[in-house]
C-alpha cells in the first residue's frame, strides 16, 4: 500500500509543490522566528552570563543590569569583611554616547571591569590583548560593530562622551539585544566615559569562597551595608533576560511568529492533503471495496503526509540554515541548534500528521458501494 | 451439489419512511461455480445493487445470501473487509485504475493486499495471462480502453478469486476490445472453476454465456440456462 501514498504524492506535480511549499514556509518561519527568540535568549544576557561573579551588589531595585545606578565604592570593603567572601571588584554598566567620523552619534554601553579580577570582562576576543586595556582611553569592541561604530583597526582614535578613546582590540559575536554595542574598558577608564563621581561604582562584584552558603552571605550583606540589593548569578541574569525578551515583547513576538507558522502550517497541508483525499477516493473506495480495511486507507494516508514531512522537511530545514548561516556576521543572532533542528522535524510530522485527520476523517465515510456508481 | 452463492428472500430497501424504495424484492438465485451468469435488465432494475449485495459490499435489508456456505446478510462491517478480500474480484465500468500506479504495480498492490506470496512476480504473471506482458511499465493513461479494462481483470484475479463481479465491463469499450475481455472473463469461469457474473447491457455478451437472468422492478423476471454446466467437486466449500 505505501506504493501508491508514495506514488500518489510524486503524481499530483502543483499539488506536490504546493504542499511542500507550504510546510517549508512553515518550517522556516517556526526556525527563524524560534531561532532569533533563542537568540535573544543568549544576548539579552550575555554580558551577565559571561560574567564569573559569584554575588553581584547593586542600587536597589534596579530593572535589569543595564540599567543600574552609582552606589558608594566604599560598600566593597564592607562586603569584603563578611565571612565567605573573597574577592570584590567594581564593575560598570552605562549607556554613553559614541562619536562616529561623520560627527554623529552612537549610543552605546560602556562595560568598565576591575582587570585584576577579570570579572566582567570581554570574551572571544579576537584581535590585541586584553591586557592593553591598562593603557589610559583604551577599549575594546566587537568586530560585528565596526561599520556601525565607524571604526575599523586597532589603534584608531574616537570620542566617548567627549572623551578620547583608542582601540585596542576587537571581540566576535559580543551582540547586544538593545542595539547599543558594549565597549569593554578598565574601570578606571570607564569612570571617566561615564558621569559617576568619584568612588562611585555601579556593581561591586563579589567571589565567595567555594562552597559558599550564598543565601547567608546575601543576608550578612543585607544587614551591614545599607541601600543595596543583592543578586545571585542567576537572579540578574533571569532579571535580565526577562526584562528585555519578554518585558519589552521581543521574545513573545517572535513565539507568536513561530506559532503561526505552525498553524500556517497546519492550515496549508491540511488543505492540500485534503484535497487530495478528496481527488482520490474513488481509488480508496475501489481499495475498500476490494477488501483494504479503514486502518489500511489511513496508512495511505497518513504516509502521505509523512513522506510530505520528510521532504518539506529537509528543503525547509536547509533554507532555514541557509538564513542563519547568512546572519553569523551580524548583529542579529539567530540560533538553530541540532536539538531544535530536531525538535523542529517532530514538530513538522506533527504538523503533517495533524493536517491529514481531516482526510481520515473523510476516508472513514467512504462507502465501498460508490465503485459500482458511474 | 451446495451452490457457491446462494441468495434467498433477498429485499434491498434504499431511504427510509416517506423516501423508502425497494429495489430488489424477494430475489432468490443459486449460483455455481464455473458458469459465466449473465445480469440484464432495464436501467434501475436493481442489477448493480444484487452484485453490490452478493459482493458484500452493500448490506441487504432482508432475506438471505450464502456465499460459500457463510452467511452474509446481517454481517458486521468490520467482517467484509475480509470477506471481499478473501473471496472476490471485481471489476468496473470505469476499470477504476490506480492512475499514478503502472500496470505491474496496480496488479501487484492488489497481490500485496491480498497477502499473495512474492506479489511482484505474482503481479507480472497476472498481466501475462492477460495478454499484457509488454505493458507492465506503462500508466493507465498510456493504455487503451480494453488494455485498461484487462489490466483491471489481472488486478480482480490476484490471489485467485472464486467469485468475479463484473459491472458493465464493456460498456466502455469498442466492439473488437469489448469482445476480448469477455472472452477473458468467460475463460477464466471454466478454466478455474470460479463463478463469474456479468451485469451487462451488452448483447455480446450473450454467446458467452452460461446462464442470462433477467431483473426487472427488483424481481427476477426470467432466469435462462444456455448450456447444461456439469457441477464439479469444487463447487463443494
Ligand atoms: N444509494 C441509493 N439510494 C437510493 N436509491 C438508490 C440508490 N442506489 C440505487 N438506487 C435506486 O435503486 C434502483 C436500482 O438501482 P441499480 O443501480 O441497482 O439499477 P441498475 O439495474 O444497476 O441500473 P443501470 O442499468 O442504470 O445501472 C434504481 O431505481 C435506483 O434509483
Ligand atoms: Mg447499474
Amino acid at each position: 500500500m505505501s506504493i501508491l501514498a508514495w506514488k500518489n504524492l510524486l503524481h499530483d506535480r502543483v499539488r506536490l509543490i504546493v504542499t511542500l511549499t507550504g510546510i517549508v514556509f512553515a518550517l522556516v518561519l517556526i526556525a527563524i522566528q524560534f531561532g532569533m527568540f533563542l537568540g535573544f535568549l543568549d544576548t539579552a544576557a550575555n554580558i551577565v552570563e559571561n560574567n564569573s561573579a559569584d554575588l553581584w551588589i547593586s542600587a536597589p531595585g534596579i530593572p535589569h543590569v543595564n540599567g543600574g545606578s552609582p552606589i558608594q565604592e566604599s560598600k566593597r570593603w564592607k562586603a569584603l569583611q563578611v565571612p565567605g567572601v573573597t574577592h570584590t571588584a567594581n564593575f560598570a554598566v552605562f549607556f554613553v554616547n559614541w562619536k562616529l567620523p561623520n560627527g554623529a552619534f552612537e549610543t552605546c554601553q560602556i562595560a568598565g571591569f576591575d582587570l585584576d579580577s577579570g570579572m566582567g570582562g570581554p570574551w572571544n576576543l579576537v584581535a590585541g590583548r586584553i591586557e592593553d586595556l591598562r593603557g589610559e582611553d583604551t577599549v575594546i569592541i566587537d568586530d560585528l560593530y565596526k561599520t556601525k561604530l565607524g571604526v575599523h583597526n586597532i589603534g584608531e582614535t574616537l570620542e566617548i562622551n567627549g572623551k578620547r578613546a583608542r582601540i585596542v582590540g576587537f571581540t566576535h559575536g559580543i551582540r547586544s539585544f538593545t542595539t547599543a554595542p558594549y565597549v569593554f574598558t578598565s574601570f578606571k577608564n570607564a569612570q571617566n566615559y561615564i558621569p559617576m563621581r568619584e568612588h562611585e561604582t555601579i556593581f561591586i562584584l563579589l567571589r565567595t569562597a567555594r562552597g559558599a552558603n550564598l543565601p547567608a552571605i546575601r543576608t550578612r550583606l543585607l544587614a551591614t551595608i545599607p541601600g543595596i540589593e543583592v543578586f545571585t548569578h542567576d537572579e540578574i541574569l533571569l532579571r535580565t533576560r526577562n526584562y528585555w525578551v519578554f518585558g519589552t515583547g521581543a521574545g513573545t513576538t517572535t513565539l507568536m511568529g513561530a506559532m503561526l507558522g505552525l498553524l500556517v502550517g497546519i492550515v496549508v497541508v491540511a488543505q492540500t492533503i485534503y484535497a487530495a483525499t478528496i481527488d482520490h477516493l474513488k481509488e480508496f473506495g475501489t481499495l475498500k471495496a476490494m477488501g483494504a480495511t479503514n486502518g489500511q486507507i489511513y496508512q495511505v494516508i497518513i504516509l502521505q503526509s509523512a513522506l510530505a514531512a520528510v521532504m518539506g522537511y529537509v528543503l525547509g530545514i536547509s533554507v532555514a540554515l541557509a538564513i542563519v548561516g547568512s546572519t553569523a556576521n551580524t548583529d542579529l543572532l539567530i540560533k538553530l541548534p541540532w536539538p531544535v533542528a530536531l525538535g523542529i522535524f517532530g514538530l513538522t510530522l506533527f504538523m503533517c500528521m495533524s493536517a491529514s485527520l481531516l482526510s481520515i476523517r473523510k476516508a472513514t465515510t467512504i462507502d465501498p458501494a460508490m465503485v459500482f456508481r458511474g | 451439489m451446495q451452490p457457491l452463492i446462494s441468495v434467498s428472500q433477498l429485499v434491498k430497501e434504499y431511504g427510509s419512511g416517506a423516501n423508502r424504495f425497494r429495489a430488489l424484492n424477494d430475489v432468490a438465485l443459486d449460483i455455481h461455480a464455473g458458469q459465466v451468469l449473465v445480469l440484464m435488465g432495464p436501467s434501475g432494475s436493481g442489477k448493480t445493487t444484487l452484485i453490490s449485495i452478493l459482493g458484500g459490499i452493500l448490506s441487504a435489508t432482508s432475506g438471505s445470501v450464502r456465499i460459500d456456505g457463510r452467511e452474509i446478510v446481517g454481517m458486521p462491517e468490520s467482517q467484509r473487509p475480509a470477506l471481499r478480500r478473501d473471496l472476490f474480484g471485481f471489476i468496473f465500468q470505469g476499470f477504476n485504475l490506480f492512475p499514478a500506479l503502472t500496470a505491474e504495480e496496480n496488479v501487484g498492490i492488489m497481490c500485496k493486499l491480498k497477502r499473495v506470496p512474492q506479489p511482484a512476480r505474482a503481479a507480472a504473471k497476472l498481466l501475462e495471462s492477460v495478454g499484457l506482458a509488454d505493458k507492465r511499465n506503462a500508466h493507465p493513461a498510456d493504455l487503451s480502453g480494453g488494455q485498461k479494462q484487462r489490466v483491471a481483470i489481472a488486478r480482480a484475479l490476484a490471489g485467485q478469486p472464486r467469485i468475479l463481479l463484473a459491472d458493465e465491463p464493456t460498456a466502455a469499450l469498442d466492439s473488437v476490445s469489448g469482445r476480448n475481455v469477455l472472452e477473458i472473463l468467460s475463460g477464466l469461469a471454466r478454466q478455474n472453476n470460479r463463478a463469474v457474473i456479468i451485469v451487462t447491457h451488452d448483447p455480446r455478451v450473450l454467446e458467452f454465456s452460461d446462464r442470462i437472468v433477467t431483473i426487472e422492478d427488483g424481481r427476477i423476471s426470467s432466469d435462462e440456462l444456455r448450456r447444461h454446466i456439469p457441477p464439479t467437486p469444487g463447487d463443494i466449500a
